[in-house]
């Protein structure tokens, strides 16, 4: 079962922080890059079985209804979806109006992801949002009114850096199902990266991050920067933390079938001459595939099982990796109970350093 | 056929660094049509890769020319190329051994320095004629009448006649090889007598094993010949003989006072010494031939394999390099903080500096080595006196009656200008005065007695530094003196790293474990768990750093095509950490180990 990507570049102002491909544009997202979606859907080669459609960005929402259908119809004429499949789309709040809401259900979405950040306006400006505090709100409402399944995405150490905790409770009081919320990262390449300076300590950054999982109550984390009640978990990322395949379409997406990782055209232009094409592409031996697996899985609250593992790779994960893993457990960064072997707290904290321990032992 | 004896010369070129002796050994290569200009590589003689980047000589190469002299005659001259640093004064003796008269070159523009002098002396001892040279006369700066006035009155040898040349140009090659045949007597030796012949190198060579150097001194050598060597007594037949040209060339003897090359099919290099006698099996000599000097080990320290599955590949890297140097010494130690590898000992840093590279370029070997240091004399209160060549098998302080350490006298050689720049230096360093010499209006003369250990951290560097690279440095051991000594050590986490402790004098030991806590500091990345870092003599702790705990370090967002660029991003951190040494539950970098070289001087401009 693989879960399916589709990337639409398109917004309406450029946040100085996002490392994502982008493409700013003032009218609808163009027809020539829908119709360029449909032919790279219908040529995809792999898997058929999915269980999970993303529409990621730039800003999904920017896609008109009928667009919408006719990407969505290219992705079920070529793939089997699951019954319950989850279908996310992720949204700016400003975008939101009950209309949009409903004509996206209609089309069979059933996961909202909203961008929200912050509800402060100090911390929206600076992240150089293009809504406020109240359209934030306001979407919520809207969004959480409609879908059993949504989603709140968060950005801290942000300045002003006190208004954190009121965030977090607010986004507590929205009673979102699922939260991400990320450390502001001054990505090299963005305008944030000159300002790298302005990141905060180490201190504080660990500070906001142990604030989240305490001020919100209502869901528990998951993974290194997501949270969710239990049941709502992202389908579509455990795709990727459990490092199982998938699809990715639309410009700088990545693939991971049959072995090999791989990348479409990051410039616009050049994916609309050659959707589907790749500029890059990896062919991962099955041992850097088994240390990525172990790696990923130990971003996870729920650490990988050795029945899985065996069953995955038919090999053992103790053969492979024990006396790393074992290392890792006295330093207190993992634990295990016999079965399953996850992260701790402070393997969450640490979480690279997991990481170095296990490409050490297999490289 | 072998040469007359008559019409052999056996001659060196001594010089300081850098005064062009490589370049005219190639000049003597291409006059006498040696080497066919178009293979002429520049500097022919130096035939490893580190010496010609680094422009130094490391080891001696003996080339037989054939040269029609003015007169008409026919002459073998062996020219034996001597190294020009001063941590390789060794070799430089042994090639002086081999023959019977020495070009002195001296650069025209910068006139007698330290090696000048040092190497001029030895071959004054060896009674050898000497024949100054003045070199590079073609610079603008140069100046003749100046190094004239020089080598008469600081070396005391007659330069009227002195040959004027420019390795560069090529003038003065063909005056030079004259002088040689006029003022250069023919060896001694009786062809008859028994066999005896000095090894004054050795190389190894994969293909032909050993191949040895020797200078004949008496009787004559042919191929399957039963030879002993004896010091040891280890016999071997000879399966080859022959000369540089300089390309090996077979011949079918040699006889007394040729120079040449003996291949005896010897797979190792540990029974040939260097300065041995080689002999007739069946008619061994009655004395073996004398005047050698052991090379002796002045600077020390410690490499391990970064990897300590790599401690035997160490090992046999070591064995091979001292076929073609007998002048490092090692034995194997364990370290507590670096586990199994090596203790060895130098003729100095720069040779340190060569040894490492080698065996990190030329066996591709990933070390971690431990800041150098000197062998002290101590003597324990029931009497017993030993060698510490380690400053962590020094014995605890209420045993020891007392320290002393190796003393050197130094001849500097520097601008007037920067004296007392030099003299501050020296100061510093706990330099005991003797005397200021003037060689000219512009230079001077300084010689001063000094422990080594003071000279061998960075003693040369600064010296270049403080006298904007014109002061030169020779220095010769003059024995041990009593020092105010203590070991200081570094503990990590409170256990003491062995690797870590040193010998310093007992007035600097606080500032020094202060700065290199602080050093260290900066040097140990931040890990899980706080590492502590404590500089103590005995019990006493002087100082304490921290280097706080690594709290948090992880990557915020994992999607689709973050997944590689994570793994090859920590695969690329492993390879960083290869040069880190696990101590204890620390994880110190390489760097940290030569920390103490890092230490500047009270007061002094670090």
């Amino acid at each position: 079962m693989i879960g399916v990507y589709i990337h639409i570049p398109y917004c309406r102002t450029i946040c100085p922080y996002c490392d994502f491909v982008k493409r700013p544009t003032k009218g609808a997202v163009p027809p020539e890059f829908i119709r360029a979606l449909q032919t790279e859907i219908a040529a995809f080669d792999g898997p058929r079985d999915a269980d999970t459609v993303f529409f990621g960005g730039g800003t999904p929402s920017l896609i008109a209804p009928g667009d919408l259908e006719t990407v969505l119809n290219a992705v079920r004429n070529h793939f089997a979806l699951t019954p319950d499949c989850e279908l996310t789309l992720e949204a700016n709040p400003d975008d939101i109006t009950e209309d949009l809401v409903r004509a996206w259900i209609d089309l069979g979405v059933n996961r909202v992801s909203l961008g929200v950040q912050s509800f402060n306006e100090d911390a929206l400006r600076y992240l150089g949002r293009r809504h406020d505090a109240n359209g934030a709100r306001r979407a919520c409402e809207i969004v959480g009114s409609h879908f059993a399944n949504w989603n709140i995405d968060l950005i801290f150490g942000v300045p002003p850096y006190d208004a954190w905790s009121a965030t977090l409770e607010e986004t507590a009081r929205m009673n979102s199902p699922h939260v991400s919320a990320y450390g502001l990262t001054y990505e090299a390449g963005t305008p944030f990266g000159k300002r790298a300076e302005e990141a905060i300590d180490e201190d504080l950054y660990l500070e906001q991050y142990a604030a989240t999982q305490a001020l919100l109550h209502h869901v528990a984390r998951y993974e290194v920067s997501n949270y969710a009640k239990p049941g709502h978990e992202s389908v579509h990322n455990l795709h990727y933390w459990r490092n199982e395949e998938y699809a990715g379409f639309g410009p700088g997406a990545y693939a991971f079938v049959n072995g090999v990782r791989a990348r479409n055209h990051v410039k616009l232009e050049d994916y609309l001459q050659a959707p589907g094409e790749k500029c890059e592409a990896l062919t991962l031996s099955d041992e850097e595939i088994r240390v990525e697996t172990v790696i990923q899985h130990l971003r996870l609250r729920e650490g990988i099982a050795r029945d899985d593992y065996a069953q995955r790779f038919d090999r053992s994960l103790q053969g492979d990796f024990g006396g790393a893993l074992s290392a890792l457990a006295t330093r207190g960064l993992l634990h295990d109970d016999g079965e399953t072997i996850y992260p701790t707290n402070r393997g969450f904290d640490l979480n690279n350093e997991i990481g170095l321990a296990l490409v050490t032992v297999s490289v | 056929m072998a040469a007359p004896i008559e019409k052999i010369r056996n001659f060196c070129i001594i010089a300081h660094v850098d005064h062009g002796k490589s370049t005219l050994a190639d000049r003597f290569l291409e006059v006498t049509k040696a080497v066919e200009e178009r293979k002429m590589k520049e500097q022919a003689l130096d035939t490893m890769d580190i010496e010609r980047e680094r422009g130094i000589t490391i080891k001696s190469v003996a080339v037989r020319l054939n040269y029609t002299a003015q007169n008409g005659e026919q002459y073998v001259l062996n020219l034996i190329d001597t190294p020009g640093h001063v941590d390789f004064s060794y070799e430089v003796s042994r090639s002086l051994a081999a023959c019977e008269g020495a070009l002195l070159l001296v650069d025209a523009a910068q006139g007698v320095e330290a090696q000048t002098l040092a190497n001029a002396y030895k071959a004054i001892e060896q009674n050898l004629e000497i024949i100054p040279v003045i070199n590079k006369i073609d610079l603008p700066s140069a100046d003749v009448d100046s190094c004239r006035r020089q080598i008469e009155d600081v070396i005391g040898l007659d330069a009227s006649e002195a040959v004027l040349a420019s390795g560069k140009e090529g003038t003065g090659a063909i005056e030079a090889l004259e002088a040689v045949i006029q003022k250069v007597p023919a060896p001694n030796g009786d062809r008859n007598a028994t066999l005896r012949a000095l090894i004054f190198d050795a190389k190894y060579d994969a293909y032909r094993g050993v191949v040895i150097y020797i200078r004949m001194m008496d009787g004559r050598i042919t191929p399957g010949m039963k030879v002993m060597m004896m010091s040891s007594g280890i016999k071997y037949e000879v399966v080859e003989l022959g000369f540089f040209r300089p390309e090996i060339t077979p011949a079918e003897s040699l006889e007394a006072g040729e120079t040449g090359y003996l291949i005896c099919n010897i797979k190792t290099l540990q029974n040939t010494k260097i300065g041995d006698t080689v002999t007739d099996a069946l008619n061994p000599a009655k004395e073996a031939l004398s005047g050698y000097k052991e090379p002796q080990s002045v600077v020390f320290c410690g490499m391990y394999p970064a990897v300590a599955n790599d401690f035997e590949e160490l090992r046999g890297a070591l064995e091979k390099l001292q076929l073609n140097d007998a002048s490092f010494k090692y034995a194997a130690d364990m370290s507590d903080a670096l586990g199994f590898g090596f203790r060895l000992g130098f003729l100095g840093l720069l040779h340190m500096e060569i040894i490492q590279e080698r065996l990190e370029r030329e066996f591709n070997l990933t070390l971690v080595t431990t800041v150098p240091n000197v062998a002290y004399r101590v003597t324990k209160n029931d009497g017993t006196v030993l060698t510490i060549e380690n400053a962590s098998k020094m014995p605890i302080p209420n045993d020891i009656q007392t320290i002393e350490e190796p003393y050197i006298e130094a001849e500097i050689i520097t601008p007037t200008e920067y004296l007392s720049a030099v003299i501050d230096l020296c100061k510093k360093k706990r330099g005991i005065h003797v005397k200021v010499d003037y060689l000219d209006a512009r230079r001077c003369l300084a010689i001063y007695q000094m422990p080594l250990s003071e000279i061998v951290l960075d003693f040369y560097d600064k010296l270049k530094s403080y006298t904007r690279g014109y002061g030169s440095l020779e220095y010769q051991i003059i024995g041990f003196r009593p020092g105010n000594l203590v070991k200081l050590d570094i503990l990590l986490n409170g256990d003491p790293v062995d690797a870590l402790s040193s010998i310093v004098h007992r007035d600097r030991a606080e500032w020094v474990g202060k700065q290199l806590a602080s050093k260290l500091r900066k040097l140990i990345p931040r890990q899980q768990y706080e590492v502590a870092i404590q500089a103590a003599i005995g019990s006493r702790i002087l100082v304490r750093e921290t280097v706080s705990a690594l709290r948090k370090n992880v990557t915020a967002k994992c999607y689709g095509g973050d997944i590689t660029r994570k793994r090859k991003l920590l695969e690329k951190q492993k390879e960083g950490k290869k040069r880190m040494k696990q101590v204890g539950s620390v994880e110190v970098p390489q760097e940290a180990f030569m920390a103490l070289l890092r230490v500047g001087d009270e007061g002094g401009e670090n």
